[in-house]
């Protein structure tokens, strides 16, 4: 083991010299600015002696000496001796000029941030930072952590290198996706593993497309969610393929180490915090939508346009006029032919300005309190906290309350046992609104789409329905966005506890076992409510919509919809470690671990529904209606059932010599409960090796006084997955169903096809690393190169009907992601009064899609050859005289009527999919070219700053086309792009008879013939992004020792800070955030200043 | 020493750890018994068999308003427009019969491993042989040319699977051959049945008189007219029950319960069938209203004096065979084998269950004044009058003359030609779009 003794025997009387000089002097320690007594100060090793085995012990002839009781030190060296160098165990070596010395020296020696012991935690083992060959980043909570912020993953935005963070939706309690070096699937999940003190945690996946409507509104319980920040202590990303490999399967995303806060050696020490956070307003001029006034004269100019006729009824303006009788005397006319009545209540419309802002979105003062008790003995440490966190979010009727408890608790119970307990309790409570299947209730999205003049309330205070919210032109089910919210609910309460039991064995110096046990136990109960007053109820009524003998009826009770999801999950994951630690002749160092892991989990869903529910009485009311039966929106109870194994066996080796040379390997077998899953797939190999060379600790390095560590790493590994839902048998699921009345039959149903051919996901990864420090690590620089290789990725293949089924499961692709990631931290100033540090990181990632299986129904082009995120576009030419769209198509502009082969008496394009998809050009990447982080923190005196931002540079984005020229109608509220149409590059609205040559057959196109959606992919939609993000600006002061002391405190800060302030770089106008540009549905990202204050005693 | 424990504590982890993995999932099976495989092939009885539905809408049975809810779904089925259909317009069924025919080849491919006792499995295997049969003549009537024993072995048919394989191609093969096929999975389903005939409830599922009333069928498609007659008379001896609708109109002689059902599996009608559309003119005055007694029973009278198909999408009117048929085919084969007094006989016997004893005495007299030429027409027209809305009338429109139709339709007079092609009706977009062979 790491153990500098130094023996230094020194014989004076033979190496007296007969010419040569004095130098005297005293070595102090920089920190406690205490004299270091048996300080090693001795002329360079290289020049006399023997060096022992033993790194740094000096044996033989030597010249040199210790300091005495003082820290002084006198030492007769020839005159020839330009340098000493001055040592001490655990202290970084210094090297003194002496040339030119006069006077007595004062060598101040620093604690050697290698000899600090940095330990890198992965989870299943501690191994000492010198000794990583793989490729992880590491982050204290102490730097990132922010007020306002629930959960850990929001603030690991930018602060990680080659970690991209992506936040989903400002909503509370919405998950960011992260993803680690790219993407290694193009459909299953890419979500990285989260590891809680050695358990990896169990919970839903982020959604693959979170932009999706649907998903965006639905609330889940996401694995992190219950952790309180406050207790998490550090985090660490595991990132290459040697890193990961020990955690399987699953780790294919890399993997985050939570490690939580431990109790110290010391005194029972007493945390409180305490924060109030004001979640600002969002900016709603963003959305650049028209006001009342804009809006009814861009209505009037429909009404008075003869060819633009869609739906042509709706919207106020030509309700008035058709109340009146005079649509089409104002067409003919003009506005003053029309009766002056007309004419007032058209020009009142511009007066009411209801800002939707207001409406639907508030400040909110929220709040966060936490209280930790921690201290600790030689054998005993515990940490207990607790945690309130309560947010309402900007977006009205969202919100989220936590609780939380944490108990942890080591032992030795004597030399050789440990034992250790952490008990990890949270109750989690999300609320947001109820959308209905068609989204069009999103606040986000309803908001740019309610027209400005609409009222909520009438002078009586009634609800004012939405008159341009329709089903079909002859059904609206009146929507009334306040009626909504008050009759409304949806909320999740996931209630979470951990359990982890440790236990340590150390048999000897060099065996010690380990055994960990953790739980999970979640409770997750969803409860979605609407009243009979209700759009929601009113849409779903529809649903049971039947005719007897004429008349319509409904099976749908009168009354509310309760409906709940209750989940209840468990897991345990046991996992036991033997590890060999030993070194022998001083300079070999081996570490062996051996261990097995086994995971069971099951989760059980109960899903039910009643119908004419009663908010008083608690009942609801059955449906009797024979007809329900066949529709599944009314099934009363539906119940899952789910349960996975795993066990695991794996080993890691790493030997190092001479304490420069590492080499690194590792193997485990996973395996799993596969239902059917041909045998042979039953055991994954995933391994790895790595090595590294420590550069630093090579004798040439000794004199290059500006590096202070030098390290080279490089690590090669497999890993693979394997579909479980595929097997090479046929599947079956039992249902229930009556073929004939009065009969009711068990039946199983063939799952999916059988497919004996496919083989495991697998992906090969290499590292190359580097870890420099300058300057006495003032400059600490990690860079890293990889590529990852997946192969035979498993997708959805389309098949010939004929064989019974439209999709199969196949190996369909591979894809390659290449990167490199650069970290710098600094210590930019340094003085007693003043700090400044920095940390910056930027990384980039290409993927490329090196083989992919077409789809031949496909209407856009293959991604073969370019990125998993690659953005197509049709290539638009500017405007023709008419405002119609103009196309490039081998490089001569042409109309849409020769771009898409449009042809008269068709009903659409008469272009192969083929042909379709050579209409697209690709024109940019979907993922940031670079993206990262730069943190500063100021130390002056009392006060701490620190700024936190993060960038993501050239980002290609496709937005939501703002209006279609041929769908634009007077019902529908805009945004102002729509009244530039026909200039710049927005096409000129049109109808069937607009002017411009064979515009009917456009007009027919954009409205309902485009099946592939083109219109949403006209290259004017799409532009290059780049920002900078500033995500927290803190400042926090702490009150001077001095004066805690007779209130026996040991430290009070106060704090202010300020989130998500300000964005710089190209314009997201359209939309709240860069992040979220193009969704039409995402909450904001909220703004939120908070004050606090921490007190410790 | 502590390594050697620990490598035995491995070595057993190993052992007992498939008994650990080895979770059979709730509600998921490898289907394995005989008992297994029966819920297996009920799932393909219970896939949706309701190709009749659209073809109905292509028959001369039906009137479609302009005005009628849903109605873009329906207009070019029934109009005969093919080339340019609406978006919207309901596609004929393809994949949902080549599906029915992978669950029957998995049974029929697994008889050599499957557990139970034999008989059980020789039923199950054969009634998977006569299902798929089933499906491959519903295939080919709908996707192939009418069989002509001179082109069947160049027309094109449908393609032909009998075992899973996603990779491989499937080219059309001949109408000769799509029936070749069906006659034997028949044969083979034939020697394997035992059960003569299925309980109620249970009779959706094949048994011998129902792959004998198929086969029958079969052929007279084919104009194999003795051994249709054969046949006929072999599910007779079976069943030969006939609702005299003088005594009992309490239920349809089509539905599942009559004591005419010999395979009640197939959806005839829908819920957009009776409330959207009407009964045409031309079908309801080759009723006689007053005499026949199937008029009243089988339509509702609207208010505005049109009718609508009482016949609905209720699981009740499931239908494929019934004796019925059986008469009907005899009659209308002895007169193609020009036995005209037989053929008579037959026809004469089998509409004094259908019509009052007054109105059948008229019709007697008729009948027997009937030339041969005659006398087949108004075969076809008691089998029109018998079968009306179950789904054999466009089959039997092309097997037989393939006569001209003309409908009206928003004030446009549409004519499908005699011997039209648009008799066939093209494959489904998706599945051209996945089968190149197509």
């Amino acid at each position: 083991m790491k153990k500098l003794i130094y023996l230094l025997i020194f014989i004076p009387s033979l190496l007296i010299a007969q010419q040569g000089k004095v130098i005297e002097g005293t070595v102090i320690d920089a920190a406690l600015q205490m004299p270091i007594v048996g300080a090693s100060v001795y002329v360079s090793s290289a020049i006399i002696g023997n060096e022992t085995n033993t790194e740094g012990v000096i044996q033989g002839s030597m010249l040199g000496t210790t300091t005495d009781f003082d820290g002084a030190f006198s030492l007769r060296v020839g005159a020839d001796a330009k340098f000493i160098l001055v040592s001490y165990m655990g202290y970084e070596t210094e090297k003194i000029d002496i040339s030119a010395v006069t006077k007595k020296l004062s060598v101040v020696l620093k604690e050697s941030p290698e000899n600090l012991q940095e330990i890198v935690l992965t989870g299943y083992q501690k191994i000492e930072k010198r000794k990583m060959t793989s490729a992880y980043a590491k982050v204290e909570m102490t730097d990132i952590n922010q007020a306002g912020v629930s959960s850990v993953d929001q603030m690991l935005v930018g602060q990680l290198s080659g970690v991209v963070v992506q936040p989903t939706s400002g909503a509370p309690g919405a998950p960011s996706k992260i993803s680690i070096r790219g993407t290694a699937t193009l459909n299953g999940s890419s979500d990285p593993l989260w590891v809680l003190d050695g358990i990896p945690l169990e919970g839903n996946d982020i959604p693959q497309d979170f932009r999706d409507k649907d998903n965006i509104d639905n609330l889940q319980s996401y694995p992190i969610a219950g952790l309180n920040p406050e207790d998490i202590e550090s985090i660490t990303v595991l990132k290459d393929a040697s890193a990961t490999s020990i955690y399987g399967a699953r780790a294919a995303n890399g993997v985050i180490v939570i490690t939580s806060k431990n109790g110290k050696k010391g005194a029972m020490r007493i945390n409180v915090n305490a924060n109030v956070f004001v979640t600002q307003k969002p900016d709603f001029s963003k959305l650049n939508l028209m006001n009342s006034s804009e809006k009814v004269d861009f209505e009037l100019l429909l009404a008075s346009r003869s060819d633009l006729k869609y739906q042509q009824d709706r919207g106020g303006v030509a309700r008035i006029l058709n109340n009146y009788g005079e649509y089409n005397n104002f067409r003919d006319n003009g506005f003053t032919s029309i009766s002056l009545d007309a004419q007032n209540e058209i020009n009142n419309l511009k007066n009411i300005n209801t800002n939707w802002g207001d409406e639907l979105y508030q400040m909110a003062i929220n709040q966060q309190y936490g209280v930790s008790i921690s201290g600790g003995n030689e054998n005993n440490n515990y940490y207990f906290s607790t945690g309130i966190f309560d947010e309402k979010g900007a977006t009205k009727g969202t919100g989220q309350k936590r609780y939380n408890i944490t108990l942890k608790d080591n032992f030795n119970v004597n030399d050789k046992l440990k034992v250790g307990v952490a008990l990890f309790g949270s109750q989690n409570t999300t609320s947001s609104y109820i959308t209905g299947a068609d989204a069009y209730t999103n606040p986000s999205f309803y908001s740019r789409n309610a027209n400005p003049y609409l009222s909520l309330k009438d002078a009586d205070g009634n609800y004012v329905y939405d008159p341009d919210l329709v089903e079909r032109s002859d059904l609206n089910l009146d929507y009334n966005v306040l009626e909504e919210r008050e009759n409304t609910n949806y909320e999740l309460v996931a209630s979470s506890l951990k359990a982890i039991f440790d236990v340590g064995y150390k048999l000897n110096k060099e065996i010690h076992f380990n055994t960990q046990l953790g739980l999970q136990l979640d409770f997750d109960k969803t409860e979605k409510y609407s009243d009979e007053e209700s759009y929601y109820t009113r849409k779903y009524e529809q649903r049971s919509q039947y005719t007897s003998s004429g008349e319509t009826l409904y099976y749908m009770p009168k009354g509310g919809i309760i409906q709940n999801w209750n989940a209840d999950g468990f897991q345990y994951n046991w996992k036991t470690t033997a590890n060999y630690n030993t070194s022998f002749n001083t300079i070999h160092e081996l570490d062996v671990m051996l261990g097995t892991e086994f995971r069971r989990n099951k989760r059980t869903e109960i899903h039910t529904k009643g119908f004419g529910f009663n908010s008083n009485t608690l009942t609801t009311t059955a449906i009797t209606n024979e007809l329900a039966l066949t529709n599944s929106l009314f099934d009363a109870y539906g119940k899952t059932y789910n349960e996975n194994a795993y066990a695991s066996f794996f080993g890691t080796a790493s030997y190092t010599y001479d304490k420069k040379y590492t080499v690194f390997g590792s193997l485990r077998y996973d395996g799993s409960n596969l239902f059917g899953v041909n045998p042979k797939y039953r055991y994954l190999p995933i391994w790895s090796f790595a090595g590294s060379w420590n550069v630093y600790k090579e004798d040439f390095m000794y004199d290059v006084d500006a590096i202070s560590d030098l390290k080279i790493r490089a690590s090669y590994g497999v890993q693979g997955n394997i579909d479980k839902s595929t097997s090479p048998f046929v599947i079956g699921e039992y249902y229930t169903t009556s073929v004939l009345p009065g009969v009711s039959e068990e039946i199983i149903r063939a799952l999916s096809a059988p497919n004996g051919n496919l083989r495991w996901e697998k992906t090969v990864s290499s590292n190359i690393g580097l870890d420099l420090g300058l300057l006495n690590n003032k400059i600490y620089i990690s860079g890293d190169y990889y590529a990852r290789k997946s192969t035979d990725l498993i997708g959805l293949r389309s098949v010939p009907l004929e064989s019974g089924y439209n999709f199969i499961n196949t190996n369909w692709a591979t894809v390659s992601n290449k990167g490199f990631e650069l970290s710098i931290s600094t210590t930019n100033i340094d003085t007693p009064h003043f700090k400044w540090t920095s940390g910056f990181n930027i990384s980039h990632n290409k993927s490329i899609v090196d083989a992919i299986e077409n789809r031949e129904e496909d209407f856009k082009p293959s991604l073969k050859g370019y990125s998993v995120n690659a953005i197509f576009a049709i290539k638009t030419a500017g405007l023709d005289s008419n405002g119609l769209p103009l196309f490039w198509k081998d490089g001569v502009k042409v109309s849409a009527v020769d771009f898409y082969n449009l042809e008269e008496g068709t009903d659409g394009s008469q272009l192969t999919r083929e042909e379709h998809r050579d209409l697209y050009t690709y024109v940019g990447d979907g993922t940031p070219k670079f993206s990262g982080g730069f943190r500063n923190s100021f130390k002056y005196k009392q006060f701490d700053l620190r700024v936190l931002t993060n960038f993501n540079i050239k980002q290609t984005v496709k937005t939501t086309p703002s209006y279609n020229p041929a769908l634009a109608q007077p019902g529908n509220s805009y945004n102002t792009d729509i009244l530039k149409a026909g200039t710049g590059s927005y096409p000129a609205l049109i109808g069937l008879t607009s002017p411009g040559f064979d515009t009917d057959l456009v007009y027919t196109w954009f409205n309902s013939s485009d099946d592939g959606k083109t219109y949403n992919d006209l290259d004017i939609w799409v532009k290059d992004i780049s920002y900078i993000r500033v995500s927290s600006i803190k400042l926090s002061y702490a009150i001077p020792k001095s004066k805690l002391e007779k209130f026996s405190l040991s430290s009070f800060n106060f704090n202010i800070e300020g989130r998500n302030l300000f964005v710089l770089g190209t314009d997201y106008n359209g939309f709240f955030d860069p992040e979220t540009y193009g969704s039409l549905y995402a909450q904001p990202i909220p703004k939120i200043v908070s004050v606090g204050f921490n007190l410790s005693f | 020493m502590k390594k050697i424990i620990y490598i035995t504590f491995v070595a057993l982890g190993f052992i007992s750890c498939d008994n650990y993995l080895d979770i059979e999932p709730v509600g998921q099976v490898i289907p394995k018994s005989v008992e297994e495989y029966r819920s297996f092939l009920t799932s393909a009885y219970d896939i949706a068999k309701d190709y009749k539905v659209l073809t109905t809408f292509r028959t001369d049975e039906l009137a479609l308003s302009t005005s009628a809810l849903g109605v873009e779904q329906y207009e070019d089925v029934f109009i005969w427009n093919d080339v340019n259909p609406s978006p919207l317009t309901r596609v004929f069924p393809y994949a949902s019969l080549y599906n029915t025919i992978f669950y029957t080849n998995h049974v029929i491919n697994s008889e050599s491993t499957m557990e139970g006792t034999p008989s059980d499995i020789e039923q199950l295997v054969g009634e998977a042989y006569a299902l798929r049969a089933m499906q491959y003549f519903e295939l080919v009537n709908l996707y192939g040319k009418p069989y002509n024993k001179a082109t069947a072995i160049t027309d094109a048919g449908v393609p032909i699977t009998t075992e899973y394989d996603a990779e491989k191609d499937y080219p059309v093969k001949t109408v000769e051959e799509v029936y070749t096929l069906i006659l034997d999975d028949l044969d083979k389903a034939e020697a394997l049945l035992n059960i003569e005939k299925q309980d109620l409830g249970y009779n959706y599922r094949f048994s011998t008189v129902a792959v004998k009333a198929f086969k029958s069928r079969v052929y007279l498609y084919q104009q194999e007219w003795q051994n249709a007659i054969d046949l006929a008379n072999e599910a007779l001896a079976i069943n030969a029950e006939l609702q005299n609708l003088n005594s009992n109109v309490s239920i349809m002689p089509s539905e599942y319960n009559a004591v005419e059902s010999i395979l009640a599996l197939e959806t005839i009608a829908s819920f957009d069938m009776v409330n959207n559309t009407t009964i045409s003119n031309s079908l309801i005055t080759a009723y006689n209203q007053t005499d026949d007694l199937r008029f009243s029973l089988y339509f509702n009278k609207n208010t505005d004096g049109s009718f609508s198909s009482k016949k609905s999408a209720e699981t009740k009117f499931k239908v494929s065979y019934r004796t019925a048929e059986l008469y009907l085919t005899i009659a209308e084969c002895l007169a193609e084998l020009n036995n005209i007094d037989l053929a008579k006989e037959t026809l004469i016997a089998f509409t004094e269950n259908r019509y009052t004893s007054s109105g059948w005495d008229i019709y007697k007299t008729y009948v027997n004044a009937l030339s041969l030429a005659d006398l087949k027409e108004e075969i076809q027209e008691e089998r029109r009058r018998e079968f009306a809305i179950e789904g054999q009338r466009w089959n039997d429109l092309r097997r037989t003359t393939q006569p001209e139709l003309t409908k009206e339709f928003d004030g446009v007079t549409y004519v499908l030609e005699q011997n039209d092609d648009r008799y066939v009706i093209p494959f489904p977009n998706d599945a051209i779009i996945n089968n190149p062979n197509l």
